[in-house]
Formats: C-alpha cells, structure tokens, sequence
C-alpha cells in the first residue's frame, strides 16, 4: 500500500515539474497582452471603411462579379443569396475576422488561439512548422504564424498568419459577397495593438483568391473590454430560418413553415405523398 | 387585405439605426418598409443565435394572431444593458419592425425601436 502512494507521489511531483518547466518555457514578458474580450469597431461589412454590399467595391472578375448580383438580386426578394450563415452554416475565413460577436486570443509560444463566441476557434501554430502534405481543408482553414519584434524591444508586438486548405462555399460577407469555389483562397493577416491606445487591435487582411483580379487588403479594427460577460451563442439553439433545397422558409411563432419570399412555393413534399399511399 | 391586424401602420422610411447586426443575412425582411405593431407579450426567448419576441396581435375579427420577431442575439443584448427578465409574458408593446417580405406574421425587431404601448421606455441597465 506504502508503495503504490509512493509511486502516486512521485507521478504527481512529474507532472508538476513538467507543469513548472513548461510554465517557464512561456515566458509571457516576451509576449503583446492581448487578454481581455476584443469587439469589432466597424459593422458587419468585409471592408469597415465602406458601405456593405456593393459599396464594398470588391475587386471581383467578372465572372464572380455576376455570382454577386444574382445573390443581390435573390436577397433583394426575400432570399439569402449566396449567404449560408442563416441556416447555421460556419462562416470560415476570412470572414471569420469580422467578428460579428467577441472574440479571444490565448497565446502561448507553440500555437495562439482565437476563440469566437459563436463560431469554432481558430488555431494559429507558431512552432516553426511547415505546411502539411494534402491537409483535409477545413472552414477556418490551417493557420501558421510568426512572431516578430519589430521595434527590437526584446517582446513581440506583430504577429504575422497566413492561412490556407479552407472548405467552402465561404463569402465575405451576408450580402454574399462571393470567395472563388475552388478553395483555392490565401489569407495573409498582420495582427498588432495600436501604438497609442493598446486597448484597440488592428488585422490587416489580405485575401488573395481567384475570384479577386488582385489581392484585397483591409483593416479590421478591435476594441479592447477588460471586464467582459461572456455568454453562449450556438446558432442550434433556436434558429428559425429553415433550409430547404435552394429555398429558405422562417418558422413561425408555433413552429410551422412560413414563406420568407413573396408568392414562395412551399416545399416539395413527393416523399410524404409517397408515404401516405 | 395583407395584414388584417387592427394595429398596423405603414412606415415609409429606411431602417438604419435600430438595425439588428446579425451574423446572416437578414434580406428576408423588408427593410425598406417598416409597420408598426402593437401586442402583447406571448413569450421572450432569449435564445441563440437570435432572441425572439412571440407577440400576440389583435386582428380585426377581435382574433389574435402570432407574430414571431427575431431580434438581436442575448450576448449582444446584455451588452445594451438587457436580460432574459426584461421582458415578460403579459407586457403590452409598441415596435416599429421589419415585416417578412411574404406577407407572413413574422419579422425582426431591434432595441432601439421597442417601447411600451403606453409610450414608456423599455428600461435597461447597461
């Protein structure tokens, strides 16, 4: 009985000194505060410093060009266009970084995480590794960064993300603002705190992707809360936009159907008419 | 005959600065022509991703009828000062709202443009 507690000790004192070195192996003075609850300054467009939609002036090809007015067109009669969110579906990058509601960073030296209060984390590595071989692509895609000392103080102040292998279909914003569907998107992301104020966080974002005739690069601005609530935000919790095929209904106060557009259909119902016979 | 409801009004302005930030789109609703709407207090749900106000409308026949109003999400909503307690079920409301574009009893609310009918503030704590 002795041993067994003694082996128990000395398993409990490994991984405490293990706790200890890895605790040390951080040292945080060598890191940017970035702690707190950061909210977006802007409003829900890609590009905060210009109206959503078609003000965004959204380098896109011709052919994306026409993709964007249809989902316009759609939207303007009641549907959602070439937006997927409404029916809960993940938003990915880079529209990840508009920040609809507040996001979090955990830094640490191998891997910072930015978690989002509706949406799944992003993991940026900072280890030093290389891309992989044939990742599967996900929404938020597969980020490594860099940390760097730009002004030679001994502690970083910049980080630098490029993220690629994202899964779509993605947009840049709800007006459908569309991303090419080859997935083929590159995200380069510059993330520092203000010189001045240190409780505002700029990202500049350049997406480069073969919807855009050039790289598209803007600014996301944050503003730090150092008392912040978090709450919980699942979209599965009670959402009444419905998807249905290409259509998408709003259910009503006691949960049936509703047209969302005028003079909708309603959904093709041939396997419950099947069923009834 | 699209909307018999006792309570309705056209508003012939655009909805700018009561607009909900909503993480979709909400082209669904016609932003461009308000109404107003008066009723009472079905049920508040303070749910994610969206709150929604079940509000009981008079319609003309002397029925009521359900509206479901989508609103702002509860985190953004505690952050202007609300809670789930807020609101209950019996209050008697006045909202300016974006109606479904189908013609359907449901719309979006938002903070700024919710009172009480009696034209009291909706009091909050931010």
């Amino acid at each position: 009985m002795l041993y067994r507690n003694s082996i128990g000790v000395v398993a409990l004192a490994a991984v405490f000194v293990t706790a200890v070195a890895d605790a040390r192996a951080h040292d945080e003075t060598k890191y940017p505060d970035w702690s707190g609850q950061w909210l977006r300054t802007g409003g829900i467009q890609w590009d905060p410093s210009k109206p959503i939609g078609r003000g965004q002036q959204a380098p896109l090809t011709p052919e994306y060009q026409a993709i964007f007015e249809a989902s316009l067109a759609d939207q303007s009669a009641g549907g959602v266009g070439n937006d997927a969110r409404y029916s809960c579906f993940p938003v990915g990058m880079p529209r990840l970084m508009s920040v609809i509601f507040p996001m979090e960073f955990i830094l640490s030296p191998k891997i910072t995480y930015v978690l989002f209060e509706n949406n799944m984390p992003r993991r940026i590595y900072t280890d030093g590794r290389s891309w992989p071989k044939d990742p599967e692509p996900t929404f938020a895609g597969y980020s490594i960064g860099k940390w760097i000392d730009e002004d030679g103080d001994s502690r970083f102040d910049v980080l630098e993300v490029e993220t690629r292998y994202m899964k779509g279909p993605r947009t840049f914003e709800g007006t459908g603002l569309p991303l090419h569907k080859d997935n083929q998107t590159v995200v380069k992301e510059k993330f520092y705190l203000d010189k001045s104020n240190a409780d505002l966080l700029h990202d500049e974002i350049t997406t480069i992707d073969h919807a855009l005739t050039r790289p598209w690069t803007v600014t996301k601005n944050f503003r730090r809360e150092r008392n912040p609530s978090w709450l919980e935000n699942d979209c599965s919790e009670d959402n009444h936009h419905v998807a249905i095929g290409k259509e998408n209904y709003f259910l009503s106060a006691d949960g049936y159907l509703m047209p969302a557009k005028k003079g909708q259909a309603p959904p093709d119902l041939r396997y419950f008419r099947q069923s009834l016979r | 005959m699209r909307r018999q409801l006792a309570v309705l009004a056209s508003c012939a302005f655009v909805a700018t600065s009561g607009a909900v930030s909503a993480h979709h789109s909400f082209a669904m609703f016609d932003q461009e022509n308000p109404i107003e709407l008066e009723g009472v207090v079905q049920e508040f749900k303070f749910t994610s991703p969206h709150s929604f106000i079940i509000l009981q409308v008079r319609q003309q026949d002397g029925g009521t009828q359900l509206w479901s109003l989508e609103g702002g999400a509860p985190s953004a909503l505690v952050r202007d000062g609300w809670s789930s307690k807020t609101l209950k079920p019996g209050d008697e409301l006045q909202l300016t709202i974006e109606p479904l574009r189908s013609g359907a009893p449901g719309g979006s609310w938002s903070v700024g443009r919710a009172k009480f009918k009696d034209g009291r503030p909706i009091i909050v704590t931010p």
